[in-house]
């Protein structure tokens, strides 16, 4: 039976590692590190969400997105939707989820990352014009292998399993 | 069962239920966005918010490049010295005829009582952020409205036209790179004048629309703006053409471009502000680039 893993995750460290991801989304990307960056604060929220469901939910989400949307977004709410949606889903998957290794992990969360691109994508092309491609489906993928890394970095840190812990 | 974390009987909302709420707030979001344009103020909330963070992480960048460049060779900079040297000396006589001429044409300008063009006044402006360009491409530059600057202004860099301002915010503003899709803008063909609407096509290319097909265009000919739109001023050079194609579908020549201001590379840009000048009567203005 998989617990709440209360044990890791105070709001200081929530606080830092939101933080240090919204600072590594302000760096002067171009080219293809910006095609290819990953989202690392929807990653961020939703390890959080996975982890501390208590503390990291909707409402933080919907922020971030605003956020999101003022830096890459045609329209404000295309992330702001995008990351509830992530946030619901993973709440929805969370007992399962919280099962598995990092890779099996990263490979379940991969659908849910890439529903949240197809719905950026989608919200900006309903609301105010087609996109200039379908580039934007590609952070999905580096979403994901940065969960795989951050999973797999917290696993070596806490030992093995996390839930085993609570 | 209940796990410690989890209330038995829980009191709070259930995911879906508040999925459903932010999902009302997120929708309405986009309508008054889309709709009324009422969010302005919450983007100008954001910039001042982002601004010094911004700011701070583009050091990291700039330190590197400047280590690059401390470690240039010398004998490279002396090369470029020569070349330099000899350039400016080149330019100083073109610059001496080109005194002449501005004299010239001032006393014509004169005799014709016509009104000379505005004044042009630059603000330098730096590459300050840059996100995914999925809808449109844009970049947000390091001065905003207390450097003059408001919507519509054209941007240069050192080889060509950026773009337009778009929106201006304080201490930042956001330009509409000219490849950035349904980005139109006025241009003429270097080589036989004729006037064409250029357009971005996404991906850093650019497409010069509804050229009939009988146009006479070749790969290689340069695209300047022609300065009828009243926007930007005329002869900046906007783009090289690199393909025409017939295709069997269009009544059109289909005309690709590359632009030729360094887009994703200068990192220092001119915003031109145009200086209003008295308003003569505009009658008689005859055009070099009048229909």
């Amino acid at each position: 039976m998989s617990t709440a893993p209360q044990t890791i995750g105070g709001w200081r460290r929530i606080l830092a590692s939101l933080t240090l991801a919204l600072l590594l989304e302000q760096l002067p990307w171009s080219g293809w590190a910006l095609a290819l960056r990953p989202d690392f604060v929807l990653v961020g929220v939703l390890f959080w969400v996975l982890h501390q469901p208590a503390r990291i939910g909707f409402g933080v989400a919907f922020f971030v997105g605003l956020l999101a949307d003022f830096q890459q977004g045609e329209v404000f709410g295309q992330h702001a939707i995008a990351y509830v949606i992530g946030v619901y889903l993973v709440l929805f998957l969370r007992l399962r989820l919280l099962q598995f290794d990092p890779l099996r992990q990263a490979a379940q969360l991969f659908p849910i990352l890439f529903a949240v691109q197809l719905i950026v994508l989608l919200v900006g092309w309903l609301a105010v014009k087609p996109p200039t491609g379908l580039a934007v489906l590609l952070p999905a993928l580096s979403n994901t292998l940065l969960w795989l890394v951050i999973a797999g970095w917290l696993r070596l840190w806490h030992g093995k399993g996390l839930q085993d812990r609570a | 069962m209940a796990t410690p974390g989890q209330l038995m009987f829980a009191r709070r909302l259930g995911p879906t239920a508040r999925l459903l709420i932010w999902l009302a707030v997120g929708v309405s979001c986009v309508v008054v966005d889309v709709r009324y344009h009422a969010l302005d103020g919450l983007r100008s909330g954001f910039s001042v918010l982002l601004l010094p963070v911004r700011e701070m992480m583009r050091a990291p960048s700039d330190v590197a490049a400047e280590l690059g460049g401390f470690f240039t060779r010398h004998r490279l900079l002396q090369n470029e010295r020569d070349a330099l040297l000899a350039e400016r000396a080149r330019l100083a006589i073109g610059a001496n005829a080109a005194q002449e001429l501005v004299r010239e044409n001032t006393e014509l300008r004169a005799l014709l009582q016509m009104q000379t063009r505005p004044g042009q006044q630059v603000v330098h402006a730096a590459l300050l952020y840059q996100g995914h360009d999925w809808f449109a491409q844009r970049i947000t530059l390091d001065q905003g409205d207390q450097a003059g600057l408001h919507s519509g202004l054209p941007v240069v860099d050192a080889s060509g036209l950026v773009g337009q301002v778009s929106r201006v915010y304080p201490g930042s503003s956001e330009v509409t790179l000219v490849s950035s899709p349904e980005q139109l803008t006025p241009v003429f063909v270097e080589r036989t004048g004729q006037r064409g609407l250029a357009a971005g096509s996404g991906r850093g290319q650019m497409e010069l629309r509804y050229m009939p097909t009988h146009a006479d265009i070749r790969p290689g000919d340069r695209l300047l703006t022609s300065g009828i739109d009243r926007v930007y001023p005329a002869g900046v050079p906007v783009a090289r053409v690199s393909g025409v194609s017939r295709p069997q579908s269009s009544p059109y020549l289909r005309v690709e471009c590359v632009p030729l201001a360094g887009l994703d590379r200068s990192r220092a840009v001119l915003v031109l502000v145009a200086v209003p000048q008295l308003a003569l009567p505009q009658a008689a203005r005859p055009r070099a680039t009048s229909p």
